[in-house]
């Protein structure tokens, strides 16, 4: 019953934040274009187009002949939510098992940790175009093309899971660690029956922050693989016509965040049913 | 404090800490490079790291001032999205109905894939101004300084506020004394982050569209005409200036949060 009631308290602040959003995205719209200033930007509408009229184009089919936008984007976020939820499996299992692993030595961790950092200040974006070159041709054919994206989101997922898992590992009661020592545990029994279980807060702090990095890096992967099929390819095809139907690519903007609230949205139901007396506010 | 201070003990200690990266560093070359020689591994694919350091100093001069253009960029989104993102964190701790009010947003904003919206950016602002690539590094900047100021802020120990309002402290004097000190080594672990994010979101924002005299347009460019080497040669400037800006934040933490212990969370 007060399941039903919070339940029901959390969907209508929602709609009050979305209410907020568009009034204060409207009157912006409005202040600016009718007094004509224009700092920072110009706003018309085609730089701000009106939420109406990005709402209504995702009725409405974007060329002839074809169905609704809102159908069609619809189908390009499964893709590319195939596409990130793939590369979010692929980057958290060998995020969680690096982290393990340079847990266990401390020559290790001194050996590959500035590298692991390092990784992440590549901009992937440049990368990609090699990396879909690359591992495209050694995947089998039902994982041509939109594999190699899976591949470049696991990169951008691997990172955080990697150095929280470390960090969690690390957080273990010392206590416990001692009392489990005193019982002559083994070290396996160590890892699994304290190690893991303490970690596992500060694994889902990285697996939220993972989730969306997971759709980044499918929507960035799409951009220079070609691929039509996935959000991203519709990014950079609505982006060409911006000029003269801004509300599409509007349209497809909203669609992809939504797709990253709803990942993020997947993780934190998961943690809240393995984690179950969490600390609140564990960064 | 003491790894602060250099004596010529902690140098050595720091050297002996620092002979395995270069082992693996020198390990991950050699491997590399033997085995694009021994797999016959095609040029363009992966360039041998013999090329790609030679591409990386025929084309110098066409290479650092891209870099540097693209740089100042990721700089000017990183200063004005660390402040906002102060600032902002700042307001919504002071006000807590109006933090209540929009830490939802900023959640949600934080779980949305800014990145796509950089073609908007490039539409609101000139392509080919610099400002588009600093307004979408600035984004991408706040949100993770906002919200880790914010955690900053609001884990002050409500018994040192109390004594600081026994001593009739100003809120303001409150701010300077005790939230704002406690929340920097928050601040600076989203600073870090933030500098990584706002060379990306340079390069990324320059993918859309940009100035010639951009790094992203320039590695785009060179990887089109498959000219890998220097593509690669590129990508090389844009994470040694990621890494530059990561340890400039990096020595700062270390100059100015000197109380905080070394392994403190982050």
């Amino acid at each position: 019953m007060s399941t039903t009631v919070s339940f029901a308290r959390r969907g209508l602040s929602v709609v009050a934040v979305l209410a907020v959003i568009v009034g204060f995205y409207e009157l912006y719209h409005w202040v600016w274009a009718s007094t004509g200033w224009t700092h920072p930007f110009i706003v018309d509408d085609t730089s701000m187009p009106h939420i109406w009229v990005i709402l209504h184009a995702l009725w409405q089919p974007a060329q002839v002949n074809q169905p609704a936008l809102g159908t069609i984007l619809f189908h390009k976020s499964l893709f590319t939510a195939k596409e990130a939820a793939v590369g979010f499996a692929l980057g958290a299992v060998i995020g969680f098992a690096l982290g393990i692993i340079l847990a266990h030595s401390r020559l290790l961790q001194r050996g590959f940790l500035p590298y692991i950092v390092a990784s992440q200040t590549i901009p992937i974006l440049a990368i990609a175009p090699m990396v879909v070159v690359w591992v495209n041709p050694k995947l089998p054919a039902g994982l041509q093309g939109w594999g190699s994206v899976a591949v470049i989101a696991a990169y951008l997922t691997f990172f955080p899971v990697t150095i929280n898992t470390l960090r969690g590992l690390q957080s273990a009661d010392p206590g416990a660690l001692d009392l489990m020592r005193t019982y002559a545990a083994s070290r396996w029994t160590v890892l699994w029956k304290l190690r893991v279980p303490s970690s596992m807060p500060y694994v889902f702090a990285a697996l939220r922050i993972a989730a969306t990095a997971s759709v980044v890096g499918a929507i960035i992967g799409e951009l220079p693989s070609g691929l039509q099929s996935g959000l991203g390819g519709a990014i950079l095809n609505f982006n060409q016509y911006y000029s003269i139907e801004p509300q599409e690519l509007w349209a497809t903007n909203i669609v992809a965040a939504l797709l990253g609230i709803t990942f993020f949205v997947a993780v934190v139901a998961a943690e809240k049913l393995v984690v179950r007396r969490a600390p609140e506010n564990i960064a | 404090m003491s790894s602060y201070t250099i004596t010529p003990g902690s140098v050595g200690r720091q050297a002996r800490e620092w002979v395995p990266a270069i082992a693996v560093f020198v390990l991950a070359i050699a491997v590399w490079q033997g085995a694009i020689a021994a797999f016959h591994i095609q040029q363009f694919l992966l360039p041998k790291p013999t090329a790609i350091v030679s591409a990386f100093w025929d084309q110098r001069h066409t290479l650092w001032p891209a870099g540097w253009y693209t740089f100042k960029e990721a700089l000017g989104g990183f200063a004005l999205g660390s402040l906002g993102g102060i600032a902002a964190a700042t307001l919504i701790g002071r006000f807590r109905a109006l933090g209540n009010a929009l830490m939802p947003i900023a959640i949600a904003a934080n779980a949305i894939p800014i990145i796509a919206f950089a073609p908007i950016f490039n539409a609101w602002f000139d392509p080919l101004s610099p400002n588009s690539k600093m307004a979408i590094a600035g984004v991408l900047c706040f949100f993770p300084v906002m919200v880790n100021t914010l955690r900053g802020l609001t884990s002050v120990s409500p018994r040192q506020i109390e004594l600081m309002r026994s001593y009739a402290a100003s809120d303001l004097t409150i701010w300077r004394r005790v939230r704002f000190p406690t929340a920097l080594p928050f601040i600076f672990t989203a600073l870090k982050v933030a500098s990584v994010l706002a060379m990306i979101g340079a390069v990324v924002g320059e993918y859309f569209g940009g100035s010639y005299d951009a790094l992203g347009v320039l590695i785009r460019s060179k990887a089109q005409i498959l000219d890998f080497q220097t593509a690669w040669a590129g990508i090389l400037v844009a994470s040694l200036l990621g890494i530059a800006l990561y340890l400039a934040v990096a020595l700062t933490e270390r100059a100015v949060v000197r109380w905080a212990p070394e392994n403190r969370p982050s």
